[in-house]
């Protein structure tokens, strides 16, 4: 009886009734050691040791203009606003200085996806890089790339992606944004269940300080080619040291913007399990909305969350 | 000469696009990427492509001051079939009258011909733009002289209650699951042999959600049917018994049926009665075609 039901195996009426993510993180975790939260002294332990994670997210109208031109001093201000938050510091430099230093070597990584078309916008690389630089941190030692980047090199990362939704992956933003640093990118396309493995190889584990998402113009259509009808002016940055509680919140945006576009449920497919997974199996962060504390500065309007 | 040099000096339509277009001109080289290489051109997306039966895009770029960049890329596919196929993958937008269906929206124009797809995109749209889409999208799809079937299953469906441009044609599980999640596994033992057309229902106020799967042999169908039965209804799987339509934790009702080498799949149905209609509709019509 069932017999073809094998263990590992999850239906769409498993994620119905929930049971999905209870399962795979029961089934992942004979693979995976337990994390062990920093790197070193001083540096802000992975989010899945804290019983709570923060998110912070700050939207403002201006940011975008006519033509879809991206404001950079705005969104500058939203990056600093937003990082204050997050660490409690009132002053932006001191605030930055909690996740970087002099002695650091930084690897500011994100995302560039010529052909799709949503990358990470400039005015957000540069915003990060320049404080980075203000931290202390000289020029020679700021990698900021996508493809390429010597993260074996770096002692600290700011993961900075953009928000798309994903024909392979469910939803591409902070987690997927490391797939480069594996040797096999594919291997994490179709299914992607372990791309949280990725956070745990020896020369990235650990070092992510801080996510900052490009959450200005995001992409909730199928793909994997864009649809321009597909991509919508939200005018957010989000900030957090937990890129499982980011892209959780990123999937209710998106998830809740299709529902919106289509009038009727349009469910993000594949399910992006790897969500679950990154929590449950390789304790990267939360995917619990009751365990995220998500701040929402700024302008509030269709904010969907 | 190298395949690539090949292809692009015998492209019958690259010849018909102009290498000017109302002030935007030819930007870089124009590009072919094959089954070998396609992932140079979209790391992460050409699995899509590689789903069905691609040969190669040839990709041309138009640029003018002041003014969004276009992008042309034509898809050539083996078959009609196929080239119906990817142009289903994405019907968001309006319809236009375009070689054998169009849809534009938002500065994208998509249409299929033939054994040919072809997408043109801005990077966004201007009055401008959008008149030199059409002209491009005009111009290739004149040059392609022919016309090509849709899929022979397409026939077997009901077109009463069949929802404007909720037909999908595909083989394999990496197209299902961007369609439709059924599982983390091949329930239905999808393969570049098997041939599945997906398709959304409305009749009488109920909605239905449809998959139609035809397999090259009745052993592989049987297997696939036993594989639904027991994977996602839970159900005990007896060749030759029929397994009862389920209520689901939805609310709604599955059910499989098997006739011959085709599994007709019906989930998502808000009342029972859709998904008989349905069933039996389609197990009439696949018994007027050849087994």
């Amino acid at each position: 009886m069932k017999k073809r039901k094998a263990p590992g195996t999850f239906t769409r009426r498993d994620f119905i009734r929930g049971a999905a993510v209870g399962t795979l993180g029961l089934a992942l975790q004979s693979r995976v050691r337990p994390v062990p939260g920093g790197t070193r002294e001083g540096v802000i332990p992975f989010a899945a040791e804290n019983p709570q994670s923060i998110v912070v997210l700050i939207r403002n109208e201006k940011a975008i203009g006519a033509g879809g031109k991206v404001d950079a001093a705005v969104v500058q201000e939203m990056i600093d606003t937003a990082v204050k938050q997050f660490s409690g510091e009132a002053d932006a430099a001191k605030a930055w200085a909690k996740y970087v230093n002099a002695g650091d070597t930084v690897g500011v990584k994100f995302t560039r996806c010529d052909w799709m078309r949503v990358h990470t916008d400039q005015a957000v690389i540069d915003a990060v890089v320049k404080r980075v630089g203000e931290a202390g941190v000289g020029k020679d030692k700021i990698f900021a790339q996508d493809g390429g980047l010597p993260v074996a090199k770096c002692t600290a990362l700011i993961n900075v992606p953009s928000v798309k939704v994903h024909t392979l992956t469910g939803i591409a933003v902070s987690m997927k944004n490391y797939i480069n640093f594996a040797p096999a990118p594919s291997k994490y396309h179709a299914p992607s269940t372990n791309l949280g493995e990725i956070f745990l190889m020896p020369d990235v584990k650990g070092k992510t300080r801080l996510v900052v998402v490009d959450i200005l113009r995001p992409y909730f259509g199928p793909g994997p080619q864009i649809n321009p009808l597909h991509r919508w002016n939200y005018h957010g940055i989000m900030v957090s040291n937990d890129p499982v509680a980011v892209e959780t919140v990123c999937l209710n945006i998106c998830q809740a913007k299709r529902n919106v576009f289509k009038g009727e449920p349009w469910p993000i497919t594949p399910p992006p399990d790897f969500i679950a997974a990154a929590d449950k199996a390789y304790k990267l962060g939360t995917s619990d909305p009751a365990k995220i504390k998500l701040i929402k500065l700024g302008w509030d309007k269709d904010i969907l969350v | 000469m190298p395949e690539k040099e090949k292809i692009l000096a015998s492209f019958l339509l690259r010849e018909a696009l102009p290498p000017e277009i109302s002030g935007w001109k030819t930007g870089r080289e124009d590009q072919v990427f094959t089954r070998n290489d396609v992932f140079d051109y979209m790391n992460g997306g050409g699995e899509i492509y590689l789903a069905y039966d691609f040969q190669f895009v040839f990709v041309r770029e138009y640029v003018r001051d002041e003014a969004p960049s276009i992008v042309i890329e034509i898809y050539q596919m083996s078959s009609s079939e196929d080239a119906f196929g990817v142009f289903t993958h994405d019907t968001d937008g309006d319809e236009v009258e375009l070689g054998q269906g169009g849809i534009y929206g938002a500065g994208l124009l998509r249409f299929w011909k033939d054994k040919i797809f072809v997408r043109i995109l801005a990077d966004r749209e201007t009055p401008e733009a959008k008149v030199v889409i059409f002209e491009l999208g005009g111009k290739a799809a004149e040059a392609v002289s022919s016309e090509g079937g849709k899929p022979g299953l397409v026939k077997a469906l009901p077109a009463e209650g069949l929802r404007p441009k909720s037909l999908g044609y595909f083989h394999t599980q990496i197209s299902l699951n961007a369609h439709y999640y059924l599982a983390n596994v091949n329930v239905l033992n999808l393969s570049p042999e098997t041939q599945v057309v997906m398709a959304r229902y409305e009749k009488e106020g109920s909605q239905a959600r449809l998959l139609l799967v035809e397999y090259p042999t009745v052993e592989r169908a049987v297997d696939a049917h036993g594989r639904f039965v027991e994977i996602v209804l839970l159900e005990r799987f007896e060749e030759g018994r029929e397994a009862r339509p389920k209520k689901l934790e939805d609310g709604k009702y599955a059910g499989v049926v098997r006739k011959g080498r085709h599994l007709i799949i019906v989930i998502e149905a808000d009342k029972k009665a859709v998904l008989d209609w349905i069933t039996k509709t389609i197990s009439k019509n696949l018994e007027g075609q050849k087994p």
